[in-house]
This record gives C-alpha cells, structure tokens and sequence, in this order.
C-alpha cells in the first residue's frame, strides 16, 4: 500500500468527470499520477451490474423499496436517473450526511465510486460562449472570469474529439459549434416545432441535443456506437457514452504512470508555509479504516465542487486558518446551481401517424435567445434555454385514465399520444449569501466536519423562469400544442445537478481563490479544476467546460512541472 | 381489525408458499420476497390476497395475453403496498376517499387493501367474491369512474390501480408478449410510419417515465 514516502508528481483527487482528465492529461504529460477515490472501484463492462437485466428481474420491477429509499436514499431518490437499476451508482445518504442552514433545502446529488457522476450524468455536452464568459462584467453579478471563449475554443476541441460529442452545428453565437460526430435526429414533432420556431422567432433555434453519445465508434479506443437503449447510468458496457471507465481512465491506464487508490476518503492537504507549497494529501482507507498518506510536487482536486471546496476549508492550518489558499476569504462563497423548472408541457396533435424506433439517449436544446447583444430579458439580465423533447406515450398514462378491462387493455396496447416538454434552465446569479461552511459541531462517522449548505435563489432566477415559462408555451401553441401544464418556480437548489463555484477563479487573489489557470492565487502547485472553479453558470450544461478548464490546466501545469516552476 | 392474526396467518401458512409462487410467476428470488419484512407486517388477510388477485384480472383480463390475475399481480401489489411504492405509503389525503379515517396506519399512510375489501363490498351489497361476475364488474366499474373524476386526485383506487399496471406491464408477460420489449435497438429511427395494431414498447424508459 502506499507509503508516506511514496512520491508522486501530481496527486488527483477524485476520479469523476474532471478526475479522469486530469489523471489522462497528466500521465500523458509524462507525470507520475496518483488518482485518489473516496468510493469503491466500478470495473468498466464487469461490474455493470443491472446493466442488461429486465424490469421482472429485479425485486421491485425496477421501481426499487420505496421505504428503504427513504430511509437510506432521501435525497438521491429524487434524482431522475436514480432506479432500482441504479441505486447503486448513487450515495447512501444516511452513511453520507450533510447540513443545510435554515430555510435552505438543497438537493445535494452525489455518486462516490470510481467515475464518481461521470457514470450517472446526463451527458450533455455544450461550449459556453462570450455571453458567458463577460457576464459578470456586464452586469456586475460576481467577480469577471479572467478567460474569454478564445482562452478555451482549443480545449473545447481537444475534449470533444476524444470523448465523443454527437451533435448538429448551427452557426450560434451563444452556443458555438463544436467537433461533432453526426447528430441524433429529431422526430417529426421536435422537426415540426423547430421549423416553426424558425419561422416565427428568427433568433431562435431548436437543435438536437448534443451529448457524450457517440454515433460513430472508436474503435481504437475500444468504443462502440450508442445502442440507442437509453439506459446510460446503469453503465454501458459499449462504451458509447462518456465516462472515466469508458474512456479518460483506459487513455491514463495506456501510459503505465497513473496509480489508482479507491474506497480513500481524503480528509486534508498538507501545506508546507516555508516553500508555500502543497506536499501531499491524507486519507481514511475506508476499508481498514487506517490513515495513510502521499506526497506529490503537483495538487489537483477534482472531488465535484462542494467537496473540493470542504477539502479546502478542512485543512485549514496555522498559516492559513480559514481554509487553504483562502486568504481571500471568498472561499465556499458564490455558490450555484441552473434554477430548473418544468416551463410547458402540451400535447401534441396532428402526428398521429408517426412513430419511431429506438430510445434515443438526448432530447433537443433550445439555446438561449434573451439578453444577448440587447438586454430584452424581463427582470433579468443573463439567460435561459430549454431542454426536453417531444415523445409518444406507453402504459403509463394509464395510470391517469379512467378505465377498466379488455378496452381498456387493447388502448394500453397501443402508442400513445405525442406530447412534447420544454425544461427550463436560467442562469443563476453569484451571491455571496449563497455559500459553503464547515459545520464544526458535527461531524460524519470519520470525524470529518459535515458541509454546511446555504443556499436560495433570487429575483433575478425566478424572472427568467417566469419569462421561460411565458415563452415557452407561446413556442409549443404556435406550433399547434395544447399547453396542459408549466411552472414558473425552481425545484430546490442542486435540483439542476449543476452545482458549481466556492472557489471562483478571478483576477483578483483579494477576491478569488484560482487564477485563470484554475491555480490557486496563493499555491502555485495547487489546482482545482472540477465546478468549484466557476465564476457565473451560463444557462447550458457545465461538464464540457468543466473538462476543457482542466485539460487546459494540465497543459499549463505539465509546463511549469517541467521548467520546474511547480 | 384483528392485526397480529391477519399477520400471523398470512405468514405462518400462505407467506412462503405465496411467495414462492409470486417468485416463479415473476422470476424473483425468494429471498427477496420471504425477507421482506415490511411485508410480513403488512401481511394481507387470504381474503385480501384473493380480492386484489380478482380485481386484477378485472382491470386487465385475459385475451390474446394472460390477465394480470393470472400472473400473480395481485401478489405484486400486497409486496409494492408494503414497501411504499406509487407514494402508497405517504400520509393519506383525507379528502381523497369518502371515509379512509379508519384505515389508517399510524404513521396517517391508508391500508389501501382494508380501505378497497370495504368498498367493494359495500358496493356489491355483500360479498364481493360471492356476487356474480356482472355484479362485481359493476362495483369496480362505479369505483373507476368515481375515483378518476376530476375532483379525486389522490384517490386511494388510482395508487392501486397504478400498481395493477405496474405489476402487469413490468412483468414478462405484459412487458414483453402484451407490449414489445427490445432492450437493445441498436438504432433510432426518427420517423416512422404508426399503424393500426402497433404495440407500444414497455421498453421505451422515457415513455414510461414522462409519458
């Protein structure tokens, strides 16, 4: 096992999304990576568990023991991917508890295995743009992200190409194209509604979702295309969509430099105030229930936004008693998640004859259109964009029908009528009230402080979802919906998956904690590189900027490992 | 209510054997089932367990496919009632039945199958089991109509309902030869033509979810 005087060149920790690139790019570098995981090892393709079972094969038919989710499942039962088929890729929330400040309800969603949420995430996959990037100096909101679209384009390039990005370019400003492998295509509703949209509303765009699902294999990297099954978060063992097992860790793997620790609970980095370095990292190996230790010239953490931001203030230390590389004090500050809500719901007539094949793993975007060049938002002034699509019922909506025997049997048999949903997803506005503390008096069954969630949307979120709600039932009406319901207030915070922020990068050490290296201002050889890292949220998905942030990271890092800067 | 009783004769003489049965009939282990023990505390009365077996089968009968009697959905549902499933255990509303006070569990969740064996038979002025089959159609027809009514959301019939479905069309029987099931595509085909007599798919996960 790993001894205290096992040196490393760089320790990652946490093995998600971002951990899987850093491991890739950094053994690839030529370093000598250490990947730390706090869960239990997932095997790509063998440990699949459920991933080819039926609904009757499973206890409770893949709707799972409700009251045992209750007890031990509270919060993650409330994630939409979360099934009898995938309990297991989830936390236990009683063995893994935190707190949230009166009046805060924040759905903290959380996979702690190897791949972490790579293995559960919904994959989509979109480039922020200069809307994005310049917001907070437009409006004021938060602190200017020291980097601008041109910064990361490359990177957006270099991720995309490898992890298999399935998507239709469309000339947007404010969802700028990337390395797409064929898009997914839309059914004739989603067709229909897009070429009204376009007509209607010029600066408005319904595009096929872009997703981490591939349309055309890798082969070399041992990846098949998307089977079209639609059941990604129980593993795929095709490999068609992204995950650390399907493609970061097998790259890293390749390069015989990346040692992997897993059922590891980090519990500090140790800081070294004469050289004002990081040195290294302790853990709880969970199985032993031991201490162990490695040291490393080079520090990434990658354990998702809020437990990179509670590493940071756990180990805090004399020299630096708020948190490390927290002499700001902005640390655990400016979090954020998509306020998210169901905008419309209508159904669909007119296409009662068409139907199609095969579950398609991504519904259709339409990106934002408000508050661009003209602020035109209504009480707000960044941006929304809606995701859903448009499907055909099965059983199910029985459940909501009057009915009973053979009539009723031979009408469930049949296809349902088509209905079509618009998400909304809004910008969420850095504050400062919205933050990460450690809760001191109490303390997990390792001893380690429970993370302390503050959290609330504001006026600005509940405009945009209000303006979303207006505007998209004005869409699906104008293409001949039935508007049946929509909603206009977010679900609690988290409810977007989309955590982020608590470790800002800005140009400022007085005011942020990572420079636009995603290095820390006070610790040249500490990096972090997962959501904890971002300064505004956009209105798209963050995973791909995520990983573009820390392929760039790593570059810039590999450089000064090599000069010897770091 | 006599509930250790009920509970005692449930499992003492038919637990086992009913599960064993539910577990061949739906390829479950009979572990799962026999260590079940919210189910044994729940433990219907053989009356109960007979009543849901028959108001399955008038909710989905048997034609070209076997009914959900016939698949043991009824045992499904007593196992689904038990472990909270479609809300089933969330405090009742006490709007949504004309008088479930007295069914109560202590944690304010309905025992929907005291609440329905109740019901039904006030309905069908007697025994439900005993009536003739128009009679007991009748009676579960005049609940369907009354619990779907706008005014019935949360309607105690609606969460049965939902798991005779559930328990049908989760089965291999209702999952796969009622519907289609493909649990590989392998392709997407965006438009195609929807004829008269097309089955749906059980297998359509978003269908199912948001459909």
């Amino acid at each position: 096992m790993m001894e205290k005087d096992v040196q490393f060149d760089a320790i990652v920790v946490g093995s998600g999304i971002t951990g899987g690139w850093a491991a890739k790019e950094l053994t690839e570098a030529g370093l000598k990576v250490l990947m730390i995981e706090r869960g239990r090892n997932i095997r790509h393709q063998q440990d699949y568990a459920t991933e080819t079972k039926a609904p009757w094969e499973m206890p409770f038919r893949g709707l799972g023991d409700v009251e045992m989710y209750k007890s031990e499942y509270p919060v993650q039962m409330l994630n939409r991917h979360f099934t009898e088929f995938t309990q297991d890729h989830f936390v236990n929330d009683r063995e893994n508890p935190y707190a949230t400040a009166p009046g805060t309800d924040f759905t903290w969603f959380r996979s702690y295995q190897l791949g972490g949420r790579s293995l559960t995430w919904g994959r989509q996959s979109y480039r922020w743009s200069d809307y994005d990037f310049g917001a907070n100096k437009r409006d004021g909101h938060g602190t200017d992200w020291p980097i601008r679209y041109a910064d990361l384009a490359p990177w957006y390039d270099h991720v995309e190409q490898f992890i298999g990005v399935s998507g239709a370019a469309e000339g947007l400003k404010q969802l700028p194209d990337g390395k797409f492998q064929p898009p997914m295509a839309l059914n004739a509703v989603e067709q229909h509604v897009r070429q009204v949209i376009a007509r209607k509303w010029p600066g408005r765009c319904l595009t096929i979702g872009r997703t981490a699902n591939m349309t055309e294999a890798k082969p070399d990297e041992g990846r098949a295309p998307c089977q079209y099954r639609s059941i990604c978060a129980r593993g795929c063992s095709y490999g068609a969509y992204f995950s650390t097992q399907s493609s970061t860790l097998p790259a890293a793997q390749k390069t015989g430099r990346l040692t992997v620790v897993t059922d590891a609970v980090v519990e500090k980095i140790d800081y070294d105030p004469a050289t004002r370095r990081v040195t290294g990292v302790r853990w709880i190996d969970t199985a032993s229930n031991q201490r162990r230790a490695a040291s490393a010239r080079i520090v990434f953490l990658n354990a998702g936004a809020f437990n990179s931001v509670q590493l940071l203030l756990n180990s805090a230390s004399e020299a630096m008693p708020h948190g490390l590389a927290n002499g700001s004090g902005v640390l655990g500050t400016h979090i954020m998640d998509h306020a998210n809500t169901l905008s419309a719901a209508a159904i669909m007539p007119g296409f009662e004859q068409h139907t199609t094949f095969g579950n398609r793993p991504t519904g259709i975007i339409i990106p934002r259109y408000r508050n661009m060049d003209q602020l035109d938002g209504v009480g707000h002034t960044r941006g929304f964009s809606f995701q859903g699509g448009a499907l055909q019922s099965t059983w199910t909506r029985g459940k909501r029908e009057a009915g009973i025997g053979h009539d009723y049997k031979a009408h469930l048999r049949e296809v349902g009528p088509w209905r079509m949903v618009l998400v909304g997803f809004a910008d969420c506005v850095p504050r400062p009230t919205n933050r990460l503390t450690l809760d001191r008096a109490r303390v997990d069954a390792r001893g380690i402080p429970l993370l302390n969630v503050e959290f609330a949307f504001g006026k600005e979120e509940l405009a945009a979802l209000a303006q979303a709600k207006a505007e998209a039932a004005e869409m699906l009406t104008a293409a001949g919906g039935q508007v049946i319901l929509g909603f206009d207030r977010p679900g609690p915070g988290g409810t977007a998956i989309h955590e982020m922020g608590g470790a800002r990068m800005g140009w400022d050490p007085q005011t942020s904690v990572l420079n636009r290296w995603s290095q820390a201002h006070e610790i040249a050889n500490l990096f972090v590189t997962d959501g904890a890292q971002m300064s505004s949220t956009a209105c798209q998905n963050p995973s791909l900027t995520y990983m573009a942030l820390t392929a760039r990271a790593c570059d810039y890092a590999a450089g000064q490992f090599k000069t010897g800067a770091i | 209510m006599d509930e250790p009783a009920k509970s005692a004769e449930w499992s003492r003489r038919d637990l086992v054997h009913g599960a064993a049965f539910f577990a061949l009939i739906a390829g479950v282990p009979l572990a799962a089932v026999k260590l079940s023990r919210r189910l044994q505390d729940d433990a219907p009365t053989d009356r109960q367990r007979k009543l849901i077996e028959a108001v399955s089968q008038l909710v989905i009968p048997a034609t070209d496919t076997p009914g959900a009697g016939d698949i043991g959905v009824g045992d499904f549902v007593i196992l689904a009632l038990a472990h909270g499933l479609e809300g089933s255990r969330l405090p009742a509303s006490s709007a949504a039945a004309p008088s479930p006070g007295a069914y109560r569990r202590p944690d304010g969740s309905l025992l929907h199958l005291d609440w329905l064996e109740d019901d039904l038979d006030r309905r069908a002025r007697g025994d439900f089991l005993a009536v003739l089959p128009a009679a007991r159609e009748a009676a579960l027809r005049a609940l369907d109509t009354e619990a779907f009514a706008d005014s019935a959301a949360g309607h105690p019939w609606r969460t049965i309902k939902a798991l005779i479905l559930t328990g049908y069309y989760t089965s291999e029987i209702g999952g796969s030869k009622e519907l289609n099931y493909e649990l590989v595509p392998g392709r997407w085909d965006p438009d195609l033509p929807l004829k008269q007599g097309d089955r749906a798919y059980s297998s359509d996960w978003t269908a199912v979810d948001f459909g």
